[in-house]
């Protein structure tokens, strides 16, 4: 249990909550042949959660601090393979399925142990181009392969 | 009469060589999936939904409707026979349904008994599977029956209900379980509204108008959240595998679990079709129960092979019981059914009472299929198991970047934009965070899934009284279910403040 972190979502969840019943006053409230409309779940719901995240708020309050969990996290392996699956997301339609595995399995595989470097290719090399054929050629499925300024 | 003549029309489905296949790789996969720890039942199930609507492009909807679900339940039970494994021979669960089986299982594996233990939970499962099975074949038609009267001031209290179990024992806290409740409701509120038309809550976002796909969710928060939490807590070393020795379990090792095995398989099925409590609720209960019974209580802990077969039957016979409420209700009681549900909503088919009437081919199917299932579970379990023990050899470093690249390309195969691979993303370190913090995510799912159903019911409700709430507490069905759901969240609280402890569901 994380004190700090639960207070922060106590807010986050308070704020949603407000923010899901405001928008839902914008929303038409009655439906044709009903006087029920969209607008009533999202805003019961929202209140909901409203009264959820101030609860959660006194919990918190009331608790005592418990010691948080001893171990460090990794954060540098995670930040570098979170940004590369990020980049991998973004510029998957622009270098296509087969470049964008191979070059993010390598690189993610170096992060979590250097060297080996030959098996890293091999595994990372046969894995995109197996899945690709796999998918595309035998399946018939449509996926970028390559870019379409390459082919 | 007419149940057999379904069941083998089932069959006849199920036996199709593809459908074969499909059960085949499915247990498979969800072996596997057992094995490895860090990637759960649900993680599994999530992550292959995906791949099968790939496959199975070429069928036509409703087989392809059949063959995958075949496919994800198979991982579904294939993983409560897979668990059992690492459990035995590193004393490390490959999930949460088979912590208990640590207790005595790798007890068993350091007196050189880890093979007879491996067999006999194997056994048990297989028998827990069939009886579990048999009795969703009972209990199918007749179920189905009485929920096809129900109507829907009924349908939306009965999964209140549902919500409310599933938040009740989901975690430490049950504010943080029902922030999750409302939280995942109110995301598949985004998008189109399905009975009017209007759009809710998209901004004027081309994207947001289809909604958040389920999908792209489930795979972000279970598999994704799981891979950056084995990333960031570092936690790759492999462990010392125990020997296997030989397999087969001697005649008294029978005698001794066989008792075990029936009572595992009842109180197994009956915890499984509670709402909420599921396969670890089962495992759990089940030990409890023999450590009770037996003559030599004291011998629990330390390698006593009764302790690994009655958890194991009971975990099994869970994952059987919980397809019931999703089959004949569509109502999903735990995480991972409620995953399986989104995979048939996807396909266009309503679990729930119709289901039997409209969809014979894939209901049936699917139960003669985990009949099929079952056996060959028993099979690649029995002699293949040191294969399997090899399996968990596999060096995480190269499997975290793979499921990372699998979620992406499932994804991006499915839905095919870019808006959901950053979803993805962004939902798996969500996930992370969340459960590290105590935040179950398995009411999050069940809440996206049961949305648009709940609300629906809700409206339908409401129009036929113009507008009064008070419909849902004068149809008695309906006001029965909702007493249930208040006391299913009541009670937990009492129990706490009268400080017993509570058995919690972490699987979900």
């Amino acid at each position: 249990m994380n004190k700090v972190f639960d207070r922060y979502a106590s807010f986050i969840f308070f704020l949603l909550g407000v923010g899901f019943m405001w928008m839902s006053t914008t929303i038409s409230a009655s439906a044709y042949g009903s006087t029920v409309g969209p607008n009533i779940f999202p805003f019961g719901l929202g209140a909901l959660l409203v009264l959820l995240s101030i609860r959660l708020f006194y919990e918190v309050l009331k608790s005592k601090d418990q010691q948080t969990k001893g171990e460090k996290l990794d954060y540098k392996k995670f930040l570098l393979i979170f940004t590369a699956a990020a980049l991998y997301a973004i510029f998957f339609e622009y270098i296509g399925y087969i470049i964008g595995t191979f070059l993010f399995l390598l690189f993610s595989f170096q992060v979590l142990e250097r060297g080996k470097i030959v098996k890293s290719l091999i595994i990372s090399g046969l894995f995109s181009v197996g899945v690709y054929v796999i998918f595309v050629v035998i399946l018939e499925g449509s996926m970028p392969g390559f870019p379409s300024w390459l082919s | 009469m007419d149940t057999l003549q379904y069941l083998a029309d089932g069959f006849s489905t199920a036996l199709q060589w593809h459908n074969l296949l499909f059960a085949f790789i499915g247990v498979l996969i969800g072996t596997a999936v057992g094995v490895l720890p860090g990637i759960g039942p649900m993680s599994g199930v999530a992550l292959l939904i995906p791949i099968t609507a790939s496959i199975t492009g070429g069928l036509g909807p409703e087989a392809a409707a059949t063959s995958s679900i075949i496919l994800l339940a198979g991982v579904y039970y294939g993983a409560m026979y897979g668990g059992s494994t690492t459990s035995i021979l590193l004393n490390t669960p490959g999930e949460s349904s088979s912590v208990v089986t640590t207790l005595d299982g790798y007890q068993m594996a350091r007196q050189g008994r880890a093979g007879p233990a491996l067999a006999i939970a194997a056994i048990g499962s297989f028998i827990a599977g069939l009886f579990a099975l048999a009795m969703l074949i009972i209990l199918a038609k007749p179920l189905s029956n009485v929920a096809i009267m129900f109507g829907p001031a009924d349908y939306f209290s009965l999964m209140l209900l549902g919500l409310c179990a599933v938040s009740g024992l989901a975690g430490k806290s049950i504010t943080k379980a029902l922030i999750m409740t409302i939280f995942g409701l109110l995301l598949a509120t985004i998008g189109m509204d399905t009975v009017s038309g209007v759009a809710r809550f998209t901004f004027d976002i081309p994207v947001l108008y289809s909604g958040l796909e389920f999908l792209t969710v489930a795979v972000g928060l279970f598999a994704l959240g799981e891979v950056f939490k084995t990333i960031l807590e570092n936690d790759y070393g492999g462990g010392r595998i125990a020997k296997i020795g030989r397999i087969l379990p001697t005649k008294q090792d029978m005698k001794d679990s066989a008792g075990p095995i029936a009572r595992g398989s009842l109180l197994g099925f009956f915890i499984g079709i509670l709402p909420g409590a599921g396969a670890t609720l089962a495992s759990f209960f089940s030990y409890i129960t023999e450590k009770k019974i037996s003559k030599k209580p004291e011998t629990f802990g330390k390698g006593n092979i009764a302790g690994v077969a009655a958890p194991e039957s009971a975990n099994n016979a869970a994952s059987g019981g919980a397809m019931i409420p999703l089959l004949t209700l569509g109502i999903p009681g735990s995480g991972t059914t409620a995953i399986l549900m989104g995979a048939l909503i996807m396909y266009n088919i309503q679990p729930g009472p119709l289901l039997f009437d409209e969809h014979p081919q894939v209901a049936w199917g699917l139960i003669a299929s985990m009949l099929i299932g079952n056996l060959m579970l028993l099979v690649l379990n029995m002699p293949l198991i040191k294969v399997f023990a090899k399996v968990i050899a596999t060096p995480p470093k190269y499997l975290i970047p793979i499921i990372v690249a699998i979620s992406i390309f499932g994804v991006y195969a499915v839905q095919v934009q870019r808006f959901d691979l950053l979803l993805l993303l962004g939902c798996g370190v969500a996930g992370f965070f969340l459960t590290r913090n105590d935040y179950p995510l398995a009411p999050l799912v069940l809440g996206l899934v049961l949305g648009p159903m709940i609300e629906n019911n809700m409206r339908r409700a409401l129009t036929t009284s113009n507008g009064d709430f008070m419909i849902f507490l004068q149809k008695p069905l309906s006001a029965v279910f909702l007493i249930i759901a208040l006391l299913w969240l009541i009670v937990p609280i009492l129990m706490k403040k009268r400080g017993k402890q509570v058995v919690i569901n972490e699987e979900g």
